[in-house]
């Protein structure tokens, strides 16, 4: 990701190389300076709270313990044991209902995202009528705060609410009003709202890597007698490449690791957003602060954070010739 | 024939376009709709498009109902402190990685990249039981207090606030710099004096981004706020939807007032924003 762009002037291995290393430490006194704040609170609030995180998650803290903190007593991976194995344990209940939604939210609007992302880019990138304004609305939902999506579409998705009225009694799509905030339609009133706020994003994205795209490519690819779609497929995808592969691995990591819309569309933290609407997120914290059971909790999410290292190694080794080819 | 052919198509995607717009904007307007009715009127659902009597009067009850106004200085004092020292950190620390490749600089890099893969939970149980212990044991409060919530926040805003800074200083020729030196410029007075200001953009671009980051955040809001002195919009909106009595009209005009800061910061810069954001992401 352009980490390897700057210049290095380093000759490696060249004799004296440590005598070197100590005086490139002395002649970075100004950029040491300037990294220096970022370094103490990245300290404090990420390296120690990490570091502590592991090691709590081989403690058993519950409420009884929690005031020894880190002198809690020590039982090995069985916090790790018990989240696997033991569906007696607290944390562990209606998790996999959580991660098979979590899976199904996070497939699905990473997919609707791009897509739509990308079809928005291509219709906005024409020429028409009332382009400056059709862009600038349609990034009004990437404005709106995630916790106002999940209120705002809560308050729609009610069984007299404005989406029932639309399909039921303008369309007349439906026969009867469903109800989308219990059962399995749950799924889909946290996926929507969520590919609804995200997509501008992508559309911005998209919009400015089409235009780095340079338009002979395409007036020779007409001239070719080549048509749109086969212009799409064959020139703007695989130019789009690099950027799609950035956006799916962000996309998928923030949807895994989504809370806000599901928090606040079944009130803020206080109610059970249903079987199928339980994410990891909210089952995580809901379980670990409702049982005090911090170890378990600790040990989940080192758990989920290992699990999206693979995901990110199989994303590498996809798309490693894009990513290198910059 | 062809031409006639074109002209049809374009139309069509012309249309399919507003269309998507529409959908995409009404949701919206459902909101502003919405907070313009009495809760009876909201509560037996609403079955017109058309506003007959505009009831204003939410928008001024919001802030009597519930603390409203606090919970907006309080996200406005959070956000805003975090935005200040989190963009300082990302410039500082951003113009270091742009420019210099000093010992450990891949390594920070890397590390930099990496929180960003970490679940917000994972630092959430030691974060919590860090704060409660240096209570207990200094006499410090962390937990209900604002340094508590600008620490965690700026620590966890600055990381990729570097990456876009760093981004922005990278695209600034080094040459001037170079001929800066020449000057008998120092290092510092180089980037005081000549990088900083050509970099204001940037700066603005990365300041808006860590500002409506913050105002968006709930998990650590919701758990390391508990009194009303200091918690933050997105908790404090909740109580808007009581067990018995869900006050949907003033809920909505909440929600409106409080998406319209943002809208306007963000439209206002615009420009700034989006070409902040994407040039990292464009070219890679």
């Amino acid at each position: 990701m352009g980490l390897q762009r700057d210049t290095d002037h380093r000759m490696k291995g060249a004799p004296g190389a440590k005598v070197r290393w100590t005086k490139r430490v002395r002649e970075h006194k100004f950029a040491y300076m300037l990294v220096l704040p970022t370094l103490i609170f990245m300290m404090m609030v990420h390296l120690l709270p990490m570091i502590q995180g592991i090691w709590m998650s081989l403690l058993n803290l519950n409420q009884f313990t929690l005031a020894k903190y880190l002198k809690a007593p020590f039982v090995g991976l069985s916090n790790y044991w018990g989240l696997l194995f033991d569906t007696d344990n607290p944390v562990r209940q209606g998790l996999n209902f959580a991660v098979r939604n979590t899976a199904i939210y996070a497939v699905v609007v990473t997919v609707g995202v791009m897509v739509m992302g990308l079809l928005m880019a291509i219709l906005m990138n024409r020429d028409f009528p009332g382009r400056g304004i059709a862009r600038t609305a349609m990034l009004l939902p990437w404005v709106i705060p995630s916790y106002v999506v999940g209120v705002l579409w809560g308050f729609m998705w009610q069984q007299n609410g404005v989406i029932n009225y639309l399909l039921v009694d303008v369309l007349h799509l439906m026969h009867d009003k469903p109800f989308w905030l219990m059962g399995p339609n749950t799924i889909w009133a946290i996926i929507i709202p969520t590919i609804w706020r995200g997509w501008p994003f992508l559309m911005v994205i998209f919009l400015a890597g089409l235009q780095t795209i340079p338009d002979d490519i395409y007036e020779a690819a007409t001239i070719d007698g080549a048509h749109k779609l086969r212009q799409f497929w064959h020139i703007t995808l695989p130019m789009l490449k690099p950027i799609i592969a950035v956006q799916l691995l962000f996309q998928i990591i923030n949807n895994v690791y989504s809370y806000n819309i599901v928090s606040t569309m079944f009130g803020n933290g206080a109610g059970y957003p249903g079987e199928w609407g339980d994410l990891l997120m909210t089952a995580l914290t809901r379980q670990s602060f409702g049982y005090w059971a911090f170890g378990s909790g600790s040990a989940a999410s080192l758990m989920l954070m290992v699990a999206m290292l693979m995901v990110v190694g199989v994303w590498y080794r996809t798309f490693r010739t894009e990513l290198n080819a910059q | 024939m062809s031409r006639s052919r074109r002209s049809k198509s374009s139309f069509v995607l012309t249309s399919l376009t507003w269309a998507i717009v529409l959908l995409t904007v009404f949701p919206i307007l459902w909101m502003v709709f919405t907070s313009l009715h009495s809760n009876d009127q909201i509560m037996n659902g609403i079955t017109s498009f058309e506003l007959k009597k505009p009831q204003w009067v939410n928008y001024v009850n919001m802030w009597d109902t519930v603390n409203f106004a606090v919970y907006f200085r309080n996200s406005l004092l959070i956000c805003g402190v975090t935005t200040v020292l989190a963009g300082s950190f990302a410039v500082l620390a951003g113009y270091a990685l742009a420019r210099f490749e000093f010992p450990g600089s891949k390594v920070f890099s890397m590390s930099i990249i990496s929180t960003q893969l970490i679940p917000g939970i994972m630092f959430l149980f030691p974060i919590y039981l860090m704060f409660l212990w240096i209570r207990n044991t200094f006499g410090l409060p962390m937990i209900n207090t604002y340094w508590g919530m600008i620490l965690v926040y700026t620590a966890f805003y600055t990381p990729i606030s570097i990456w876009i800074m760093r981004g922005f200083f990278v695209s600034i020729p080094r040459d001037l710099e170079e001929s800066a030196a020449i000057d008998g410029c120092t290092k510092f007075q180089a980037f005081y004096k000549i990088i900083l200001p050509l970099s204001v953009p940037g700066i603005i671009a990365t300041g808006i981004f860590i500002f409506l980051t913050a105002w968006d955040e709930l998990l650590f809001a919701w758990v390391l706020t508990t009194s009303s002195d200091v918690q933050t919009i997105p908790v404090g909106i909740r109580l808007f939807v009581g067990q018995y009595n869900t006050r949907y009209d003033l809920l909505m005009a909440a929600s409106t007032v409080v998406t319209l800061p943002v809208m306007a910061t963000f439209f206002l810069t615009q420009k700034y924003f989006i070409s902040g954001m994407t040039a990292g992401a464009v070219k890679g």
